[in-house]
């Protein structure tokens, strides 16, 4: 074990609230487990080293950060400033049907349905969805009523100032029939250490439209996750946006726990320098008749490392599942390094289940013709690879997202030099 | 013609391809206007002199100086070089595939247009001189929306080269091997094109390894490369001479013909 997860641990043993029972399971799970070694599969091309030495620490004095402000979009603001939920940045008057609290403010009835519900998506391998769920102070959550169609999407902001460590969850249930748009970000300014989680119910026939920008680069240690569990003919369409750093880990899990649910998975990571960005994505095909569409893309360039782990479990009696992974990844330089490990377990026998996975490297032909002809070689590396990430872009269903992303992508891309 | 200013000056130019020396003290020297034809056997370096010149990643130079209107040309980036109006026409254009031709030819003219302080060209506009240009060349227009020499055949990507040069208007064209795998009717079409491309203030480089092109496109001089230098220099006979001979007397005897050069 280390240094820093006992000290975890230590500082969640004083926490006494409303989660009582669900932190003491947390502890003891943690309590016996080992803390992850390069032997450790889930964590094989992702050292632990940044964490180890990180100095990042709990900051209680009142930072006043707010988010990015973004073209076009109006979302009803969800903040977190250093681990503490900021209620005076929430809108004031929600929309009929929407719910956004603390845990530790609701009522009787709803608190012990948020407390059941709590952390029953996430699977207890995450070690540090567990640190999350010990340590996680204010837990928020946003529930949508049935029926309901909440036009303007909720935006979760995990803002960090230098140096802060920061554990931010929370839970999102979309009743029966009801369609929501969350967008999960993390802000943070360095050497900082965030651990960020989401779950999401999405009941029957309910629509998730879900975002997730991991952009924080340099020294930062981010490591989260967005967990979703799909009930019958419920849909989800996911967009994840990832530029690493020091150490950026995400893992979703996509559970099918009903029938005909249908969940799209688009992610795009673009990392320079010595970034590293690691994605652990697992759909669970529990049910039969379920559709899985993803797509992840990535450029690697510089000495940053890519690590893509996609696993589709089709259980025994997911008969009829379709399920689809493609992975494409395009390397910059001698030196970036991409891991990608597509696995698929199948049990079900009726079932169309696909994966592919590509790794190209950049065209310096191409590239030296187009300046031939006094195109720079940014833009010309623009021209001939970004076309399988903007192709990503032009799927996010919202319009003025895709707008404020697109030319920071392609920014980042320009910036990125072939070695 | 000895008073006016040089286009292109080349001088004791050394330069290797991965530590291999290909050009080895090669002096030229370019007027506006004129056209020089460069021949001789292959492995003499006739490609390597374009690649160099335009600033191909590997193609290092290793003495000597190049000079484009009074610039160092070897200081600038690839890119920079051609908005200083050098045009290298390849001997095997690239496929790009997903790139169509029309966004290629747009990108390439505003990238000019850019440096030189002036705005994007509109689309429409556009679209009418590239439909016009395909038109000069003999290319259907429908190449235009096609993925950058994308499934094209050998001459109608030397014709799409074609193409690029009347669209960027450079003042100074390479012509590598232009005539490589081309039959006689596409053969006069490049020459057309590259004839009604001439001006005062336009000038060619023509590579070949034969004289035929050369019967199409009528050179002031011609000169004769052998193992990284020029060896011999003359008017248009020089050629027939050469289609007459061959090259093998360049090997045999190169000490002497050094001299003569």
């Amino acid at each position: 074990m280390s240094e820093w997860l006992e000290s975890a641990i230590t500082r969640a043993r004083g926490i006494n609230d409303w989660l009582a029972p669900k932190r003491a399971h947390a502890l003891e799970l943690l309590s016996t487990t080992k803390w992850p070694t390069r032997k450790t599969e889930a964590w094989r091309y992702t050292p632990l080293r940044s964490v180890e030495r990180s100095t990042a620490k709990v900051i209680k004095d009142v930072v006043a950060l707010s988010p990015v402000d973004i073209a076009g979009l109006s979302a009803i603001e969800l903040v977190f400033v250093n681990g503490k939920f900021d209620a005076s940045q929430l809108t004031k008057i929600l929309p009929e049907g929407l719910s956004i609290s603390l845990g530790q403010t609701l009522e009787n009835a709803q608190q012990a349905q948020a407390l059941n519900a709590f952390s029953t998506i996430k699977p207890e391998r995450h070690l540090f969805g567990l640190v999350n769920d010990a340590l996680a102070q204010d837990v928020v959550v946003v529930s949508v009523a049935e029926g309901v169609e909440i036009a303007q999407p909720i935006r979760i902001s995990s803002l960090l100032s230098h140096g802060a460590e920061s554990h931010t969850r929370v839970q999102v249930s979309l009743a029966a029939g009801s369609r929501l748009a969350v967008i999960e970000d993390v802000q943070a300014s360095g050497d900082s250490l965030n651990t960020a989680f989401v779950e999401y119910d999405v009941a029957s026939n309910a629509y998730l439209e879900h975002y997730r920008f991991a952009l924080q680069t340099g020294t930062n240690v981010a490591i989260g996750g967005s967990h979703f569990n799909l009930h019958d003919h419920a849909k989800m369409h996911s967009t994840i946006v990832g530029f690493g750093s020091d150490l950026s880990r995400l893992d979703t899990d996509i559970i099918h726990a009903g029938q005909f649910a249908d969940a799209k998975l688009n992610a795009m990571y673009l990392l320079d320098g010595k970034e590293l960005f690691d994605l652990h994505a697992t759909v669970e095909h529990a049910m039969p008749n379920g559709t899985t569409e993803e797509n992840v893309r990535c450029i690697v360039a510089d000495r940053a490392r890519a690590v893509f782990n996609g696993r589709i479990h089709i259980h025994r009696d997911a008969q009829k599942t379709l399920a689809e992974l493609n992975n494409r990844n395009l390397l910059m330089s001698n030196t970036a390094e991409i891991n990608t490990k597509p696995e698929l377990e199948i049990y079900a026998d009726d079932v169309k289940c696909a994966h592919g996975a590509t790794v190209a490297q950049i065209d310096k032909q191409a590239l030296y013709y187009l300046q031939t002809r006094g195109v720079s070689r940014s833009k010309a590396q623009v021209m001939l690879n970004f076309g399988f990430i903007n192709e990503l872009i032009d799927l996010m269903p919202n319009a003025a997202l895709a707008e404020w992303i697109r030319p920071i992508i392609r920014e980042r891309f320009s910036q990125m030099e072939v070695k | 013609m000895s008073n006016t200013k040089s286009l292109l000056t080349i001088k004791d130019l050394h330069a290797s391809v991965e530590e291999k020396q290909i050009i080895k003290g090669l002096d030229l020297d370019i007027k506006p206007g004129e056209v020089h034809a460069i021949m001789g056997p292959n492995g003499a370096g006739k490609s390597t002199l374009g690649y160099v010149l335009s600033g191909r990643d590997g193609y290092s130079v290793e003495s000597g100086s190049v000079t484009l209107n009074g610039e160092d040309l070897l200081e600038m980036e690839t890119e920079d070089r051609a908005r200083a109006g050098l045009f290298l026409a390849f001997q095997y254009p690239v496929e790009i595939p997903g790139v169509s031709n029309l966004e290629f030819l747009k990108a390439s003219v505003d990238a000019q247009r850019e440096a030189r302080g002036e705005d994007a060209i509109s689309s429409a506009d556009f679209l009418k001189e590239a439909k016009a240009a395909c038109k000069q060349v003999n290319l259907p227009v429908a190449f235009l929306k096609r993925g950058v020499n994308e499934g094209f055949s050998g001459g109608e990507k030397k014709r799409n080269e074609l193409m690029q040069m009347l669209l960027l208007k450079p003042k100074l064209c390479i012509l590598d091997e232009t005539d490589s795998g081309l039959d006689i009717d596409a053969l006069q079409v490049v020459a057309e094109g590259v004839n009604s491309q001439r001006s005062a203030d336009r000038s060619f480089i023509v590579v070949t390894h034969y004289q035929r092109l050369l019967d199409y496109i009528k050179p002031d001089f011609v000169h004769v490369l052998s193992d990284g230098k020029i060896v011999k220099s003359g008017d248009a006979s020089l050629a027939l001479e050469l289609e007459a001979q061959g090259y093998a007397w360049l090997q045999k005897e190169p000490a002497e013909d050094e001299l003569e050069g």
